[in-house]
């Protein structure tokens, strides 16, 4: 059962501002979710060794260094940036 | 009332590999921000992680090493929370199924620190404040980790240091990390509690975060045993919560409520696949591991007969080990060595990362030699010790310094007339032995080898000045 204090506290987790008045529908809408994945996790199950869609397991990479990006791209995403960094400011 | 110290260690550990755990971007320390970066390890959306094989071998010999059980199915999770050191908002870690479990840790006082698991995860970004702002280098962000979790076994502060000292000598000796401890390759996270002496219930406990020197993880749980004991004995009960330690004032405190968000809404990562590991793999890993600090140290007694502390000083680094077992092949006594490298070699070695090194001007093959004149009595131990500093100085082999007329030592007649000499040149320490002075003799034993230029055998020498004056 999903409540609206669930609600509350994923959005707070998740650093996301959630209206009062739209805090209802959500919790309806987040139980909707939650019911249908319950759906999915109750399909019989046929194949017992199901892990991922492929079937696929030990995908791995060799450990080979590939040049990274220039820090100009990178930095690109940022909203904010000083010294060549990513700069979070202080909204205090 | 008696209050017992309870601790248990969270160790994550950076892993030399070339490449970060699920990009090719490089591991290298240092570098300009944010220039080690890649889509993948800043998390862009519509980029797939792809884990780096070696991360896995690592881990795996980690986990032998301390005796662990390599899993044979591991898998990926996502562990969820919002900070500027997180591209992704969550970290790719290790929850319900890690690759290694259990193992231990045995300190010299024969307990085992019981580890409860090792997972694999990826490193945060670099976070500097300044004037309330944040400034982030996301080079270390994808750095691959092992975490090692110890059980609630550790009972003292001096079991805390050797436990932490333990693992950082078995993970360099086995070449998967330096761990130096204030460049952050290796950090801790310390739980401690108290309980009443011989109770068998654990108190609430708290976490010291990040701890980046033996030093201060010995101060900050001495701080916090006596913090938790005043507390209690003052009928106060302790929070559980997470504590930061300030060096400046030796002092713990609470870090904010939103960097301590316990709430991580774990799940499996969606992105990377089962890993399975086979046991031809798993004994492929074992073997390819060196003899280990421990198993060292237990032969060094064993078979060479060495005490224990000299066994645990040629031992503490894998360079040391291996120039003493070098050094060993075919001498007589190990011993022998053993004393040439803790008493002399180790003067020129004085620092920590010296020792670690073990740059030494003489090889271990020029020592050996060294001894091997000794053992064959073709030099005297006066000898030997001071060719040794000349060979040192140098880099050059004992002989170099040992010219012929050095060696062959000195025969039973050639001995007699030597004696005979020092009684002569010396009347004076003829008459103060033979007037109770034990010690003149040593003036007399002292012409002999002179004049034998260190050759004689200075226990025989004593042996018979004492037959020819009494
Ligand atoms: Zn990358």
């Amino acid at each position: 059962m999903v409540t609206r204090e669930d609600v509350e506290n994923i959005a707070l987790l998740s650093k996301l501002f959630v209206p009062e008045e739209e805090l209802d529908s959500l919790t309806q809408s987040m139980q909707d979710i939650i019911n249908f994945a319950d759906e999915i996790n109750n399909a019989p199950a046929s194949d017992e060794g199901f892990d991922n869609i492929n079937n696929l397991s030990n995908v791995f990479r060799e450990d080979v260094v590939v040049p990274s990006y220039p820090s100009e791209e990178i930095l690109k995403n940022a909203p904010e940036q000083g010294e060549d960094h990513f700069l979070v400011r202080n909204r205090a | 009332m008696k209050y017992e110290l309870v601790a248990g260690f969270e160790t994550h550990i950076e892993l030399q590999t070339k490449t970060k755990i699920f990009c090719g971007c490089t591991t290298q320390f240092g570098g300009e921000p944010n220039t080690h970066c890649c889509p993948v390890c800043i998390g862009l959306p519509g980029t797939l992680p792809v884990l780096n094989r070696e991360v896995v071998r690592y881990a795996i010999k980690a986990g032998l090493a301390v005796h662990g059980e390599i899993a044979e199915v591991a898998k990926m999770d996502r562990k969820n929370y919002c900070y500027p050191d997180l591209a992704k908002a969550y970290q790719i870690s290790q929850l319900y199924a890690p690759l290694i479990i259990g193992g231990y840790v045995e300190l010299s006082n024969g307990r085992k620190i019981r580890l409860h698991h090792i997972h694999i995860e990826e490193d945060a970004g670099k976070l500097i404040h300044q004037h309330g702002d944040t400034y982030v280098d996301y080079n270390r962000g994808g750095v691959p980790l092992i975490e090692i979790v110890s059980e609630p076994d550790i009972r003292s502060i001096d079991e805390a240091k050797e436990y932490v000292e333990k693992l950082q000598q078995v993970m360099r000796y086995i070449g998967i990390s330096d761990c130096k401890m204030q460049e952050g390759s290796m950090r801790c996270d310390v739980n401690i509690s108290v309980r009443p002496a011989g109770s068998e219930k654990l108190g609430t406990r708290t976490e010291i975060k990040n701890m980046n020197s033996i030093t201060n993880i010995a101060k900050a749980m001495e701080y916090e045993f006596e913090r938790q004991t005043d507390l209690i004995e003052s009928g106060g009960a302790v929070v559980q919560e997470t504590l930061r330690y300030d060096d400046a004032t030796g002092t713990t405190s609470s870090m904010r409520s939103k960097e301590d968000a316990h709430d991580y809404r774990y799940f499996r990562d969606p992105d990377l696949v089962t890993i399975n590991v086979s046991r031809e793999e798993v004994e492929a890993l074992r073997a390819e591991l060196p003899e280990l600090p421990a198993d060292k140290c237990r032969r060094y007694i064993g078979e060479f007969g060495l005490p224990e502390k000299d066994a645990q000083l040629l031992t503490k680094y894998r360079a040391i080990s291996e120039y003493f077992d070098k050094a060993c092949e075919g001498v007589k006594s190990a011993k022998t060595v053993a004393n040439f490298i803790i008493g002399q070699i180790f003067r020129r070695t004085e620092t920590e990362s010296d020792k670690e090194v073990f740059a030494v001007a003489t090889t271990p093959e020029q020592l050996n030699e060294l001894v091997k004149l000794l053992d064959s009595g073709k030099i005297r131990n006066n000898l030997a010790k001071s060719t040794l500093e000349k060979m040192l100085d140098s880099g050059k082999g004992a002989l170099e310094f040992i010219s012929e007329s050095d060696m062959g030592g000195v025969d039973e007649g050639a001995l007699l007339e030597l004696c005979k000499a020092a009684i002569e040149a010396n009347p004076k320490a003829v008459e103060d032995f033979k007037n109770g002075k034990e010690k003149a003799i040593k003036a007399l034993v002292g012409n002999v080898m002179k004049n034998s230029r260190g050759k004689a055998d200075a226990v025989a020498a004593e042996a018979k000045i004492k037959e020819l004056i009494s």
